[in-house]
C-alpha cells in the first residue's frame, strides 16, 4: 500500500494533508463560523432572523462588567494557582530528587490526580467540601461549629477551586522538575563546590539556570490550560457563589447555552483565542523548531 | 490489505446503531424523571411503542433541550420542562401546538379535571392561546415547618403572616437550631426563594409598559425581610441550593423553610429523614399582601422539531390520564389532577397529607412572568439577589443594579 | 553531617505526607460508594464501622442507567479515535522530521498544529454542533471519533515527530541504497524503532479521549453515543445530588486510568511535554 507513494517528490505532502484537513475541520470552520456570528444579535426564534448588529458585540469587551469579572477571575485564578503549584512542584523535587529514582511506584502514585478524568477531580473534591458529607465538616460539627461550606462561602470558594487545581497538578510540575533536575550537568556543581559555593548560591547560579527550557515549557503548558478551567467550575460551583468562580471559559459556556446570546459568546471566544495565540506563538518560539 | 481489513473491521464497529425507538423524551434526574420513566415502561408494555429516556442534571435539561431546538435537530420528542422554560420553548415556536392533537380525538382540549392554574401555564400566550404542553408535576410552594418547634416558639395554629412566624423562628434560632433554612444560590434557586416573598409584600416584577420594578419600595421591604429569614438561618445560604436546604430539614437541624412538594416524599421516607411526621404542610404566609406560592409546575411538550408529534402526543394524552396522575401520585410526584387530589385512597395516607393545602397553594398561586427571555431574567435577578444575601452588596445597591440589569435585557 | 541525618527523615516524611495527600480523597470516595444513603450522611461520621453495601454499583450498572451501554461508548471512542490519531499523526510528525519544506512553510504548518491543541474546547464547541447537525451526525459515535482524533492528532504529530528525530537519517538511506523504497523502509525499520514512542503516544490519545468531559456531554443526547463521563455528571442534580452513584461510577472510570498509568510511567515526561523533554 505504500509503494504507490515511494519515488513521489511530494510523497512528504502526502503525508502531512490527512493531519492538515482534519485540523482545518476543527479550526477553520469553527474560527469562521464564531466571526460570523459576532456580528450578529443571534435569536432563538424560529419566526425571526438573526440581526446585523456591527461592531456592538465587540465594543461590549469593553464595558460587560459580567465579562470583566470572568476575565479577573481567570487570570487570578492562574497566576495564583500556577505559582503555588510551580513553589511547590519545585520544591519537592528539589528536595526527594535522589531518593526518588529508585521506587518509580511513589512517582507513579503521585501523578494519579493528573491522569484522571478532571470531572472524576472535581466530583471527588465535591465529597470532600460538601457541608454534610466532608470528613471535615465532620471534623467540624463535632467541635459544635457549623460546617464550612468551601464551595458556598464567597471568600472561601476561590480558594477552594485553586487547592483542588493544585492537587489535581502539582505532581505534573514535580515530574518535569524531576526530571529536568535528573539531567543536570555534574561538572558545574563539582566546581561549585570547590570554589565554595552554598547551597543557594548553587541553586540560584546553575540550577535554576539549567532548569530553563525545562521551567518554561512547564509553565507555559499549565498556564494554558489553567487559563481554560472549566470542568472544576461546572461541578463544584458553577460560577456561584456571587460570581466569584465564573471563569472566562465558563462564562462562554453560560451566555452560550443558557442566554443562547451567540453573537456575544463569539465576540469573547474570540477575545480568548486572541490571548490564547499570543501565549502559543511564545511558546513554540521557546521550543526551538527547525526552519 | 490486513490493514484495510482491519481498518474497515473497526470502522464498522463505529456504525452499530442502536434500537431504533419510536419516542424520545427528555427528563430531569430526580423524581420527576423517575416517575415518568415508569409510566413509561407501563405504556411500552400496553402498546409495544418504545420509549426512550436521557436523563440529565436539571440544567443540562434546559441546555440540551434549547439545543436541539434551535439546530432543529429533532433529536428529542417530548420535553419534560419545568414552568419557567415554557415561556422560552413556547415563544421561540420550538413547541407543537396540541389542538390540531386534540381535534383529531375529538374534544376541545384537555379535559376540565386539570387544575386551572395548572391548565394556564400551558397556553401560549398565558391563560389564552392554544395548548404546547400537558401539565404533569403539579408543583407549587408550600411552607413547611416544624409543628412541635413552632408550638413551642408560640406560634399557634397555622402560619398566617410573617410577623409572627418570624418572631418564632427568632425564638427558636436563639435555642440552638435554626429557625429558618434559605436556598439562595444565585439564579433560578434564590428567585424561587423569593419570590413568594416578594409577592407577599405586594412587588412587582414589571409594570405595564413591561419596566422592571423590582427596586420599588414594596421590593426594598421584600428584600429586607428576605435578609431577616437569612439571619435566622444557617450560614452560608449564598450557595445553598436544594440538596443543602433539604439535608438541614431532614436531620431537625433547621425547623422551617419554603420549598416544592417533592420534598414531602423525602421528609416522609424513614431511611433518609429524621423528621418523619413532624412537619406540617401550610401555604404561604402573609405579608402586606396575600401569600401566594410560585407554581413550577413540570409539564410536557411536544418538541417541534420532532419527526413523531402524533406517537409523542398518545402517550402524553396517557401519561397525564387520570388513571397515570394517580399512580404518578403514589409514586411522590405531585398531581396536577382535581380528582387526585380528592382521591381518598390517597389522601387518607399519611405522607399525602399535604395535598388540601397543595390544591389550595396552586389555585392560588402567581405564575412567573412569560417572557421568552425568563432564563436569562432570572439568572441576573437571581445574581444580584445571592449578593445581597452573601452580604457583598446592600439591598438597595443590589436592586438598583438589578433592575437596571433587566431593563437592558427587556430593552 | 547532621544536615544529611535530618534530611532523610524529612524527605521521608515528607513522601509519605504526599502519598497520603494524593491518596485520601480517593479512598474517602471509594468508600462513599459502598455506603447507604443514610451512613453517608451520618452524624457521628461512620468512616470504617458502617456496613458496606453494592447497591450503589448495582444501581450503576443493572438500574434505570445504562451504564455497560455508556462504557461500550467510551471504549469504542476511544479506542477508534486513537488509532486514527496514531495513523494521521505518525504519517505527519515523519513527513515534519525527514523532509525540507519550501521556505518558513515547515515552521508555519508545525505552530499551526500545535496551536490547536491550545485552543479552548468551549470556544470551537458550537460551530462544530452546528457542523455535525448539518450532516445528522449529532448522538453519534462518528462525531466524537472525529473531534477526539483532531484533538489527538496535534499531540501525535508532535510526539512522532520528536521520537523520529532521535532515530539516525542514515538508517532508511543505507535501506534505500539497498534497493528499498522511502516508505517500504518507514514500514520495515523505522516504525519497529518507533514502538516505544508509539506506545507512549497512544496511551495519552486514550486518556485524553477518555477523559473528555464538553464535547461528551454536548455533541450527545442519548445512550446512542452518550459515553461514561457524561454519565458521572448524571449524578449531579439540582433537586438531590446522588452521593453513592457519583461516588460508584467515578470510582468505576478512573480504575482503568491508574491501570494506564502504572503501565505509561516510565514515558510520562515525555508525553507531558511534547516530545521536547526525554524523561
Amino acid at each position: 500500500m505504500f509503494s504507490v507513494f515511494s519515488a513521489d517528490k511530494y510523497l512528504r505532502f502526502y503525508l502531512i494533508i490527512p493531519a492538515i484537513v482534519l485540523l482545518l475541520l476543527l479550526t477553520l470552520f469553527p474560527i469562521v463560523y464564531i466571526l460570523y456570528f459576532s456580528f450578529f444579535e443571534y435569536s432563538s426564534n424560529v419566526d425571526v432572523p438573526h440581526q446585523f448588529i456591527g461592531l456592538e458585540n465587540f465594543k461590549r469587551l469593553f464595558v460587560d462588567e459580567a465579562f470583566h469579572n470572568a476575565l479577573k477571575n481567570t487570570i487570578f485564578f492562574t497566576v495564583v494557582a500556577v505559582s503555588i503549584e510551580f513553589a511547590l512542584g519545585l520544591g519537592f523535587a528539589l528536595l526527594v530528587m535522589n531518593f526518588i529514582e529508585k521506587v518509580s511506584i511513589i512517582k507513579t502514585i503521585l501523578l494519579i490526580p493528573m491522569m484522571i478524568a478532571p470531572i472524576a477531580v472535581a466530583i471527588t473534591w465535591k465529597f470532600l467540601y460538601a457541608p454534610f458529607v466532608s470528613p471535615f465538616n465532620h471534623l467540624m460539627m463535632k467541635l459544635g461549629q457549623a460546617p464550612i461550606l468551601f464551595t458556598s462561602d464567597v471568600k472561601l470558594a476561590m480558594p477552594s477551586i485553586i487547592f483542588v487545581d493544585i492537587w489535581q497538578w502539582t505532581p505534573f510540575i514535580f515530574l518535569m522538575m524531576l526530571a529536568g533536575l535528573a539531567s543536570l550537568p555534574k561538572e558545574p556543581y563539582e566546581a561549585a563546590q570547590i570554589d565554595g559555593a552554598s547551597a543557594w548560591q548553587q541553586f540560584r547560579d546553575l540550577t535554576w539556570k539549567f532548569l530553563q527550557p525545562v521551567i518554561i515549557i512547564t509553565l507555559l503548558l499549565r498556564i494554558m490550560d489553567a487559563f481554560r478551567l472549566f470542568d472544576q467550575v461546572f461541578i463544584l460551583t458553577r460560577g456561584g457563589p456571587a460570581s466569584v468562580t465564573d471563569t472566562l471559559s465558563f462564562h462562554i459556556y453560560k451566555v452560550a447555552f443558557r442566554f443562547w446570546d451567540i453573537g456575544w459568546a463569539a465576540a469573547m471566544s474570540l477575545f480568548m483565542l486572541a490571548v490564547t495565540l499570543t501565549i502559543s506563538i511564545w511558546f513554540v518560539g521557546k521550543l526551538n523548531v527547525e526552519k | 490489505m490486513k490493514l484495510i481489513k482491519f481498518l474497515s473491521c473497526v470502522l464498522s464497529l463505529v456504525f452499530i446503531s442502536s434500537y431504533v425507538y419510536a419516542i424520545t423524551v427528555i427528563v430531569p434526574n430526580g423524581g420527576e424523571g423517575d416517575g415518568l420513566r415508569a409510566a413509561a415502561k407501563d405504556y411500552t408494555a400496553l402498546t409495544g411503542v418504545e420509549v426512550e429516556f436521557v436523563q440529565a442534571p436539571y440544567e443540562q435539561v434546559f441546555d440540551k433541550a434549547a439545543n436541539a431546538a434551535n439546530t432543529k435537530s429533532g433529536s428529542y420528542d417530548i420535553v419534560l420542562m419545568d414552568d419557567p422554560w415554557i415561556p422560552f420553548f413556547a415563544e421561540n415556536g420550538h413547541l407543537a401546538e396540541m389542538g390540531p392533537y386534540f381535534d383529531a380525538l375529538g374534544v376541545d382540549g384537555p379535559d376540565n379535571d386539570f387544575l386551572g392554574k395548572s391548565m394556564a401555564i400551558c397556553r401560549n400566550p398565558y391563560n389564552s392561546g392554544p395548548y404546547v404542553c400537558i401539565p404533569y408535576v403539579g408543583n407549587a410552594q408550600m411552607f413547611f415547618y416544624n409543628t412541635a418547634a413552632f408550638a413551642e416558639a408560640g406560634l399557634d395554629g397555622p402560619p398566617a403572616d410573617w410577623d409572627s412566624v418570624h418572631a418564632a423562628m427568632q425564638k427558636i434560632s436563639a435555642s440552638g437550631s435554626f429557625g429558618y433554612v434559605l436556598r439562595a444560590q444565585e439564579g433560578n434557586p434564590v428567585v424561587a426563594q423569593y419570590m413568594p416573598i416578594f409577592w407577599s409584600f405586594c412587588g412587582k416584577l414589571f409594570d405595564e409598559n413591561r419596566n422592571a420594578t423590582v427596586n420599588s419600595p414594596e421590593g426594598m421591604k421584600a428584600l429586607e425581610f428576605f435578609l431577616k429569614l437569612r439571619d435566622v438561618s444557617p450560614p452560608g445560604a449564598a450557595s445553598m441550593n436544594q440538596e443543602e436546604t433539604g439535608q438541614y430539614i431532614l436531620q431537625g437541624m433547621a425547623k422551617s423553610t419554603i420549598n416544592w412538594p417533592n420534598w414531602v416524599t423525602n421528609f416522609e421516607d424513614p431511611s433518609q429523614s429524621n423528621v418523619v411526621g413532624e412537619m406540617t404542610y401550610a401555604a404561604i404566609p402573609s405579608g402586606d399582601c396575600a401569600g401566594s406560592s410560585e407554581i413550577g409546575h413540570w409539564a410536557l411538550g411536544i418538541a417541534s422539531a420532532s419527526k413523531n408529534q402524533q406517537a409523542a402526543f398518545d402517550f402524553i394524552h396517557w401519561a397525564s390520564s387520570k388513571e397515570q396522575i394517580d399512580i404518578s401520585a403514589g409514586r411522590g410526584n405531585p398531581p396536577v389532577r382535581f380528582s387526585t387530589f380528592t382521591n381518598p385512597e390517597l389522601t387518607s395516607q399519611a405522607k399525602f397529607r399535604h395535598f388540601p393545602v397543595l390544591m389550595e397553594a396552586i389555585n392560588y398561586s402567581t405564575p412567573r412572568p412569560r417572557h421568552p427571555k425568563w432564563p436569562e431574567l432570572e439568572q441576573v435577578f437571581g445574581v444580584y439577589l445571592s449578593k445581597a444575601v452573601a452580604g457583598v452588596m446592600s439591598p438597595k445597591e443590589a436592586l438598583d443594579k438589578a433592575n437596571a440589569e433587566l431593563d437592558k435585557i427587556l430593552k | 553531617m547532621l544536615k544529611n541525618n535530618l534530611k532523610k527523615p524529612i524527605v521521608f516524611l515528607s513522601i509519605v505526607f504526599a502519598l497520603l495527600y494524593t491518596l485520601f480523597p480517593f479512598l474517602y470516595m471509594i468508600s462513599v460508594s459502598f455506603k447507604v444513603k443514610k451512613d453517608i450522611f451520618a452524624m457521628p461520621p461512620k468512616y470504617f464501622n458502617f456496613n458496606p453495601t453494592l447497591e450503589h454499583y448495582w444501581y450503576t450498572f443493572f438500574d434505570q442507567i445504562p451504564f455497560f451501554k455508556f462504557m461500550i461508548n467510551s471504549f469504542i471512542v476511544t479506542s477508534v479515535s486513537t488509532i486514527l490519531a496514531l495513523i494521521i499523526g505518525t504519517l505527519a510528525g515523519y513527513s515534519l522530521s525527514r523532509f525540507r519544506y519550501p521556505g518558513t512553510l515547515k515552521y508555519h504548518i508545525a505552530f499551526w498544529i500545535l496551536s490547536t491543541r491550545m485552543m479552548p474546547p468551549i470556544i470551537v464547541v458550537i460551530p462544530i454542533f452546528i457542523f455535525f447537525s448539518y450532516f445528522n451526525l449529532v448522538n453519534t459515535r462518528l462525531a466524537l471519533i472525529i473531534a477526539y482524533t483532531a484533538f489527538n492528532i496535534p499531540f501525535v504529530t508532535w510526539m512522532m515527530r520528536s521520537f523520529f528525530l532521535d532515530i539516525p537519517k542514515e538508517l532508511e538511506e543505507s535501506a534505500m541504497v539497498d534497493g528499498d523504497t522511502r516508505m517500504g523502509s518507514f514500514r520495515r525499520i523505522i516504525l519497529p524503532l518507533a514502538k516505544p514512542g508509539l506506545a507512549a503516544t497512544s496511551i495519552f490519545c486514550l486518556i485524553l479521549a477518555w477523559n473528555e468531559f464538553l464535547f461528551a456531554v454536548i455533541l450527545t443526547e442519548t445512550e446512542a453515543s452518550n459515553t461514561v463521563t457524561f454519565a458521572i455528571a448524571l449524578g449531579v442534580s439540582q433537586y438531590q445530588a446522588n452521593w453513592g452513584y457519583m461516588a460508584a461510577s467515578s470510582t468505576i472510570s478512573v480504575i482503568p486510568i491508574i491501570i494506564f498509568a502504572f503501565i505509561v510511567q516510565k514515558h510520562l515526561v515525555r508525553g507531558l511535554s511534547f516530545g521536547a523533554m526525554k524523561g
